[in-house]
């Protein structure tokens, strides 16, 4: 008997020309926890999706118990056997608690066309109860509960009907102590049903301790398969990063003195629900950095400082009193910001690269009746675009047909174009390949060099630990704590601050 | 290895593909234009280039007024207020016009703009879609419009004839259309809508302020049609019951005639509005002058309409599309 | 709403703050109107009537709420009321079909304008309320074509529906039919999975595309429903051209919005039919003060437009096209 439960063979999937893998091979057996591990964009979320049926992969095999299998959604999946839990919400507002766990299996409460509400709730309610999740009512609207409670109805939903494999993807970021806790039991329980998990998370402490076998992927190749016993932390970080891992692949200097300069002082400044109290200064030439959980409010630091946040309270104040309190005020005193969600608040995807470069420049650019010129525009965006070593056909191609690196490098060129001196990028290398990666860190080092200050926020300790002359650790949308750059610095001093 | 090269290869023929259909956005329009008018000139034997001034005469209203609407639409608004606009600043131009005709033309301007700023105030500041607002003032300005000159037609002074020239009413028209077009294509007015239209919450992020630009382009579009109504009354000499009936619907059928795609975005060119006006107006006339009864254009103008959306629809654009 | 016996405690305050609320307004608007013109006015005879009028408009509206509910428009709503009746009325009439004529024509119509919706709005993929723009011009043509460009008339015999308490059974069949597929099929599930994140329903294996047809296909059947209570209310339609069908859109949209706010207290299809009772009573409340009918357009537009700024809720940063 084989104790192999998927074979995952020559997988390939992209995203218009972006390779997010490479004929990915590996094989997972019955009875494990394997996690799956990668930085951002190494193509973990694509693979598992592919396999659960919410992307379609474009090349390949998945081999499930010996039977090949490619489901074209979610219910497909589950009726293969595989189900997932993804790292947004995968619940549905409008619907009950058992709607959204039952959510396409209705057939079984179905008769003549009508649904038997009472007999759904009850199974719900039995199925709660099974798990412990007693407080969680099935009758009750979905709404009325908070984001744990919903993840807690998705460990239901993906878990009820014992499927084969069960892929959990990020989902413990989300969740509080107790939280974990209960998935953790739960993916034990599947286990030792004989059952897989695939796990996914950026925690390598909590991938070491849970799992049994670890997958790495790295820029959609796959890169190795190892017994959890047979590797430590710093083993599993070399393999992520790969060979670029020394180097000069962060900044390489140690031990330079930050300007006592302060370029912007921010004072107790509150977002509602994201971030409380929280007061720094920025120095003139530093890269400051932010770390904690996602949820823990630092990605809303870079929007609170570019006057992007609503309801902030606290004040945003430049070397020269100047108050940030809009957006427009923020750029025309040369702050740039670069977001998370570089599709939505970076880039206008459906227009052209001279345009995008151009948008905040474009007063600049005008002649003295106001008036511009294609050809000055498409000149300045060729200059920075150019600058920036963006691959791209023309300035006249559309930004939504670039690659996530190109695209970021589109951003870049924007701000470098704007001539900003203060630049807050919030994960200014997600989803990027590690080319483009070590671009971004040496323009940041070469900006640092020509005294421009940048705040870089980040879920990815390494780049955090390799580029930051200072770090600071955001915990529940407070600051815990701050570090200051340090050969010798290692992920878990961070880590215990984040958690 | 091959897979890869294929997929090169089908990824250059997309491109391809993609700019081929670009070139039938803005060819097809043109064309259509084209063959309508030799068309109808072969089929009414000539008929149709002699009564040109007469066509003419219709384009003016929709020409000018479709300028501003062509805004709305470039940030991905709608605007079906356009017909109460037009009739409510008609009857305020009417009314002034006893007075002083400069001041009937200004009049009719803040009307409008007035109109619009209600328009802009729900949409941007109450955040309800712009064609639920719209339908809203539509309706609720037809009421008021209907009320006043229901007994009777609101008569304008009797010095607007002399204005009922070809040169003030093609010069206004064209004026309109000249700073519009300056404005749209060489200032960084046309790049800003079109970026609305593309993407709203990065253009707020690269620094504009969108809320206002969104709010004063209804002003504008009001104030647009405001003028168009100065036109509307020097052609008719009074505001009836029914003035600017259907303005909007004629718009809309206008603009995606010429190419404009229904969504707004960076794929709209100002060329969108002359050339769909005319189409339009010279389509109606040709079916008109073809002896065709009003269901009959209309099943004509709905079949059109809706293909010539399909075809110009910039689905990218669209995420879900509601 | 949906949980007859795990209606827990929450639930049932839910949903009785949601009628009390309901019943405040009419008990508002009845008194405002009642103050002001106490004698011709509000009698429990003039409630009764005022609520007879409300049905046509609530019963076309529980079937655009599927519709609504999905974040689709249709402005083809009045154009299909139009053309369905005088299909209705011509196989009554004209057919010699009687009432089968007029029930089954007029649904079926409806059914099939609402497919039509359905089909071109998926098959295209452009905004639902363009190709329903384009689509209403469409049936404006077609009911001016079948009835000829004559006013079509019910026959006397045949206006059973047009009063008590034929229009009460009518609708009340309207509106179990809707809270039955809202409630206890997997219709309503779905209706609600999709206005919630159309992409995470379609990933969980909902087919999306084929229940935004169904709802285009039942909210045509409603409207059919309504369409045989308008004629035999009003006993004859005449086929407009130049859109002017719209006007019909907006009392039915109104009692829409009412059920789109009142969701939250899971009571979506009471909250229509009593908010539609509400905009009548102000209606008749105008009427009764002797306002001119150019007036009630005005007040049709103002009040759609008061009833969905208090029903939306302003998020910032959200973006609204």
């Amino acid at each position: 008997m084989s104790d192999i439960r998927l074979e995952v063979k020559d997988v390939s999937k992209s995203f218009g020309i972006t390779r997010a893998l490479k004929r990915v091979s590996f094989n997972i057996n019955k009875g494990e926890i394997h996690a799956l591990i990668g930085e951002n964009g190494s193509g973990k979320s694509t693979l598992t999706n592919s396999l659960a049926g919410i992307y379609q992969k474009d090349d390949g095999l998945f081999i499930l118990d010996g039977k090949e299998i490619h489901p074209h959604n979610q219910l497909e999946a589950n009726n293969e056997g595989i189900s997932i839990i993804v790292q947004e919400l995968g619940t549905l507002d409008g619907l009950t608690v058992a709607e959204n766990i039952f959510l396409g299996h209705e057939e079984e409460f179905v008769k003549c066309g009508i649904k038997n509400t009472k007999a759904m709730n009850r199974k719900a309610n039995e199925l709660l109860k099974k798990y412990g999740f007693e407080r969680i009512k099935a009758g009750d609207m979905i709404e009325n509960y908070n984001f744990e409670d919903r993840k807690l109805v998705e460990i239901v939903k993906a878990t009820y009907f014992s499927p084969k494999i069960v892929v959990i993807d990020e989902t413990t970021t989300a969740l509080s102590r107790e939280g974990r806790e209960e998935l953790y039991k739960q993916m034990k329980r599947i286990r030792s049903e004989g059952d897989t998990v695939i796990f996914i998370s950026h925690d390598l402490p909590e991938v070491l301790s849970l799992s049994d076998s670890i997958t790495v992927l790295r820029d959609g190749d796959y890169i190795d398969t190892i017994k959890s016993s047979d590797v430590d932390e710093d083993g599993l970080k070399k393999l992520m990063v790969g060979r670029e891992v020394s180097g000069n692949y962060y900044r390489a200097d140690y031990g330079e003195e930050i300007s006592d300069e302060v370029v912007m002082s921010v004072k107790n400044v509150t977002v509602p629900g994201l971030i409380s109290d929280v007061s720094f200064d920025l120095h003139k030439g530093e890269i400051l950095g932010f770390g904690g959980l996602s949820e823990s409010g630092m990605h809303e630091i870079g929007k609170a400082c570019f006057g992007a946040s609503f309801d902030r309270e606290g004040s945003v104040t430049l070397a020269d009193g100047t108050e940030i309190k809009d957006i427009p005020t923020a750029i025309s005193h040369s702050i740039a910001y670069t977001s998370k969600d570089r599709d939505n608040e970076s880039l206008v995807m459906n227009q052209s690269i001279r345009d995008n470069i151009c948008l905040p420049s474009l007063d600049g650019l005008a002649n003295k009746a106001r008036l511009l010129s294609d050809k000055k525009l498409e000149d300045f965006a060729n200059t920075y675009a150019k600058k920036m070593s963006t691959k791209m056909i023309s300035v006249n191609q559309f930004v939504s047909e670039l690659s996530g690196g190109n695209k970021q490098k589109v951003v870049l060129a924007r701000w470098i174009g704007k001539d900003s001196d203060i630049l807050l990028l919030d994960s200014p290398t997600r989803g990027i390949d590690v080319k483009v990666k070590q671009d971004i860190y040496q323009l940041m080092d070469s900006m640092r060099k020509a005294g421009k200050s940048i705040i870089m926020i980040s879920e990815e300790l390494m780049e955090l630990i390799g580029m930051c002359d200072r770090i600071i650790i955001m915990k529940d949308g407070k600051i815990s704590g701050e570090l200051r750059r340090d050969k010798d610095m290692d992920e878990n001093s961070l880590i215990a601050k984040m958690v | 290895m091959a897979s890869q090269e294929k997929k090169e290869v089908s990824k250059e023929g997309a491109l391809k593909k993609q700019s081929l259909i670009n070139i039938v956005r803005s060819l097809l329009p043109v064309i259509g234009l084209v063959v309508v008018c030799l068309l109808f000139n072969i089929l009414t034997k000539g008929g149709m280039w002699s009564s040109r001034k007469l066509i003419l005469n219709q384009v003016y209203v929709v020409l000018i007024s479709a300028t501003g609407v062509f805004f709305i639409m470039t940030m991905g608004g709608l605007d079906f207020s356009q017909g109460s606009i037009l009739g409510i600043a008609s009857i305020v131009v009417c009314v002034l016009s006893k007075t002083n005709i400069a001041l009937a033309v200004v009049g009719g301007i803040i009307t409008g703009a007035v109109i619009g700023a209600v328009n802009g105030y729900f949409y941007v500041n109450r955040k309800i879609k712009s064609f639920i607002v719209t339908i809203c003032t539509m309706f609720l300005f037809r009421g008021v419009i209907k009320y006043l000159a229901s007994n009777s037609p609101v008569a304008a002074s009797m010095q607007v004839y002399d204005y009922d020239t070809t040169p003030i009413k093609l010069g206004i028209t064209v004026a309109v259309l000249a700073i519009g077009f300056v404005a749209f294509r060489f200032t960084k007015f046309g790049i800003n809508l079109k970026a609305i239209g593309a993407g709203e919450k990065a253009v707020k992020f690269a620094g504009l302020r969108t809320d206002r630009m969104k709010f004063l382009i209804y002003v504008l579009a009001g104030a647009i049609t405001g003028l168009a109504a100065f036109v509307n009354i020097v052609k008719n000499g009074s505001a009836t019951a029914n003035v600017g009936n259907q303005l909007e619907t004629q718009i809309l059928i206008a603009l995606v005639l010429g190419g404009m795609p229904i969504s707004g975005g960076a794929k709209v060119r100002f060329e969108n509005i002359i050339v769909g006006s005319l189409l339009y107006i010279v389509l109606n006339n040709g079916l008109i002058m073809m002896g065709l009864t009003t269901q009959a254009m209309q099943l004509i103008q709905g079949v059109v309409f809706l293909i010539f959306v399909a075809i110009f629809a910039d689905r990218e654009n669209l995420s879900v599309i509601k | 709403m949906n949980a007859s016996a795990q209606t827990t405690g929450k639930k049932l305050s839910g949903q009785a703050k949601g009628y009390i609320l309901l019943f405040v307004l009419v008990l508002l608007s009845w008194g405002i109107f009642k103050i002001i013109t106490p004698d011709n006015f509000g009698s429990a005879k003039n409630m009764l009537s005022y609520f007879e009028a409300s049905l046509l408009a609530a019963v076309g509206a529980v079937g655009f709420y599927f519709v609504m509910v999905m974040g689709m428009f249709d402005f083809s709503i009045g154009a299909n009321i139009m053309l369905s009746a005088i299909v209705g009325c011509v196989f009554a009439n004209r057919f010699g079909l009687g009432y089968v004529g007029l029930v089954a024509g007029s649904i079926i119509t409806g059914a099939l304008v609402g497919l039509i919706n359905g089909a071109f709005y998926v098959k295209l993929r452009i905004p639902s309320m363009i190709v329903t723009t384009g689509l209403a011009l469409i049936y404006e043509s077609v009911a001016n074509y079948i009835a000829g460009g004559v006013e079509q008339t019910l026959p006397s015999d045949l206006r059973v529906f047009g009063q008590m308490p034929g229009n009460l059974i009518l609708a009340v069949i309207a509106f179990a039919v809707a809270f039955l597929l809202l409630n206890y099929t997997k219709i309503g599930t779905y209706t609600y999975a999709i206005g919630s994140n159309e992409f995470v329903a379609k990933n969980m294996g909902i087919k999306v595309n084929k229940y935004k047809v169904l709802a285009f296909i039942i909210s045509g059947a409603f409207l059919g429903v309504m369409a045989v209570l308008t004629i035999s209310y009003g006993s004859s339609m005449v086929a407009v051209t130049g859109m002017a069908s719209m006007s019909r859109n907006f009392v039915p949209t109104m009692g829409c919005f009412f059920g789109l706010a009142f969701k939250k207290y899971g009571m979506p299809i009471p909250a229509i039919i009593i908010g539609e009772f509400v905009i009548n009573i102000i209606f008749f409340g105008f009427i009764a003060l002797g306002a001119p009918t150019a007036i009630q357009d005005v007040i049709t537009g103002l009040a759609l437009l008061i009833i969905v700024t208090l029903t939306t809720k302003v998020a910032k940063g959200e973006i609204v096209k």
